[in-house]
């Protein structure tokens, strides 16, 4: 078994008196992407929330276990949130340009971190656009603003925009559910082209999407893992009867 | 009931509908046989159509069903299996209709001795059987009844291996029926046939119960 890139253990999240997250314990290997499907509320954005610490920004939130990258406890008090923020990428249920041209959204990471070679933050902007498979599109365009291209181009403009500050793990939450069909089949071929450079956990309610892009795929209800296996056999074979019922559609 | 499973439930009533009539096209075959009886032959005929007609039906309802409701799990099992049945039910409907056209050809009823000494009648007792068997259990969804073919099969198989020297030595004793009698070798090896897809049929239902395959593997155990 390789080393993991990803890891929970034990790891409990409180929202003041309530429990979202319940003794989760779960592995990703690095360059393999994993599903996290279950109803709302179920626990599965507060758990991807955890790998780069969005939930601090929530009054109230207190976390016992470990949350580990490559090993290392992000929840330790070593952690400088910004710098695991820059190793983990995040991109949003609705694309969230920000209201600058095209290029200056994918610089913007490497501005803010103090980046100043011209040269080099236009080599990342082209790189990053190619990689989100957006290049083409935008190429003649890069000055234009970045709210006046398509909401699926946004989305992967905002996937252009995580890539270049160079992360190892990309967090998604539901990236295509404000998608039309061809928009999600672009970012769903995207996702699985990625996956050759990075560690990608994609929370998604849409169950084929699941099947299509993961390699793994974890299921959550009230809080708990309910199972975590290969997403062939969580789609043929799932052993856990709660899972059965919520790919099935019988409940959830 | 969500949308999904009344689509379900409708596709298997449909298919215990099929096996059912295969099985009574089966029965037909073997009174046809004892009873030298063309009308049961014209019947076979005509039901072969319909046994047709309900293949290309629960084709299409499987395909509909995947393509419109992408089912997962058990769910995916169960349309995989029954595609897989109902191909099964069709050849064993081929078989039953194949034998009552060499019942056609028969110049003169076979007489109880030689029916006896073919194990003819106890062949079909043996593959209705099983065929009966694995209904019940998709009907129930259990895997009991189904997993008792396999040892069953074994039984039509044997009598199968035996059939040259059986039929061969009927012929010696009288060689003016040994047209007639060469028609009872056919018999035998369909119902072997009929006991093989019945073991397929079988397979499926663990596969869709238990997501087992049993396919290809010497020993059946669960």
């Amino acid at each position: 078994m390789s080393k993991l890139k990803v890891e929970a253990r034990d790891f409990n999240l409180y929202y003041g008196d309530f429990q979202a997250l319940k003794n989760i314990n779960f592995q990703a290997e690095p360059n393999t992407i994993t599903a996290f499907i279950g109803p709302s509320g179920c626990g599965k954005s507060t758990f991807l929330r955890s790998f780069n610490r969005m939930n601090d920004l929530i009054v109230g939130v207190r976390t016992t276990g470990e949350t580990t990258i490559d090993g290392v406890n992000v929840y330790d008090k070593s952690i400088n949130v910004d710098e695991l923020r820059k190793q983990v990428g995040m991109v949003f249920q609705k694309p969230n340009p920000f209201p600058k041209s095209i290029f200056e959204n994918v610089a913007y990471g490497l501005r803010v971190n103090g980046v100043k070679d011209k040269t080099f933050i236009e080599e990342k902007v082209v790189s990053s656009l190619k990689q989100a498979a957006l290049w083409e599109e935008v190429k003649d365009k890069l000055k234009k603003s970045a709210l006046a291209i398509s909401g699926g181009q946004q989305q992967r403009l905002c996937i252009a925009r995580a890539l270049a500050i160079s992360p190892s793990i990309i967090l998604m939450d539901e990236p295509a559910s404000a998608l039309d069909p061809i928009s999600t089949a672009k970012i769903e071929d995207l996702v699985y082209e990625l996956k050759k450079d990075y560690t990608i956990i994609i929370v998604t309610h849409n169950m084929q999407q699941a099947g299509r892009v993961s390699d793994r795929t974890a299921f959550f209800y009230m809080g708990d893992l309910v199972e975590c296996d290969d997403t062939t056999t969580i789609f043929t074979n799932p052993k856990n009867i709660q899972t059965q019922n919520y790919i099935t559609g019988r409940f959830g | 009931m969500s949308h999904l499973n009344t689509e379900l439930e409708r596709l298997k009533e449909d298919t215990i509908e099929m096996w059912s009539l295969v099985i009574s096209q089966l029965e037909r075959a073997k009174l046809a046989i004892e009873n030298f009886d063309d009308n049961l032959v014209n019947e076979i005929g005509a039901n072969e159509k319909r046994v047709d007609a309900f293949e290309l039906k629960l084709d299409m309802d499987c395909e509909n069903i995947l393509a419109l409701f992408n089912p997962v799990a058990n769910d995916l099992r169960f349309v995989l299996s029954v595609l897989k049945i109902n191909y099964n039910l069709e050849r064993i409907g081929d078989y039953a209709k194949g034998i009552s056209r060499c019942i056609k050809q028969t110049k003169e009823p076979f007489s109880d001795e030689v029916l006896r000494e073919t194990h003819i009648i106890s062949m079909f007792e043996v593959a209705l059987d099983m065929l009966k068997c694995t209904l019940e259990s998709f009907e129930n969804e259990t895997n009991q009844q189904a997993i008792t073919v396999f040892s069953k099969d074994e039984y039509l198989d044997q009598i199968n291996r035996e059939a040259n020297k059986a039929i061969s030595d009927i012929i010696k004793k009288d060689i003016d029926k040994a047209e007639d009698t060469l028609q009872l070798l056919s018999f035998i090896r369909k119902l072997e046939r009929v006991g093989d897809q019945t073991q397929n049929i079988a397979e499926e239902i663990v596969f869709y119960l238990e997501a087992k395959v049993l396919k290809h593997k010497k020993n059946k155990t669960l």
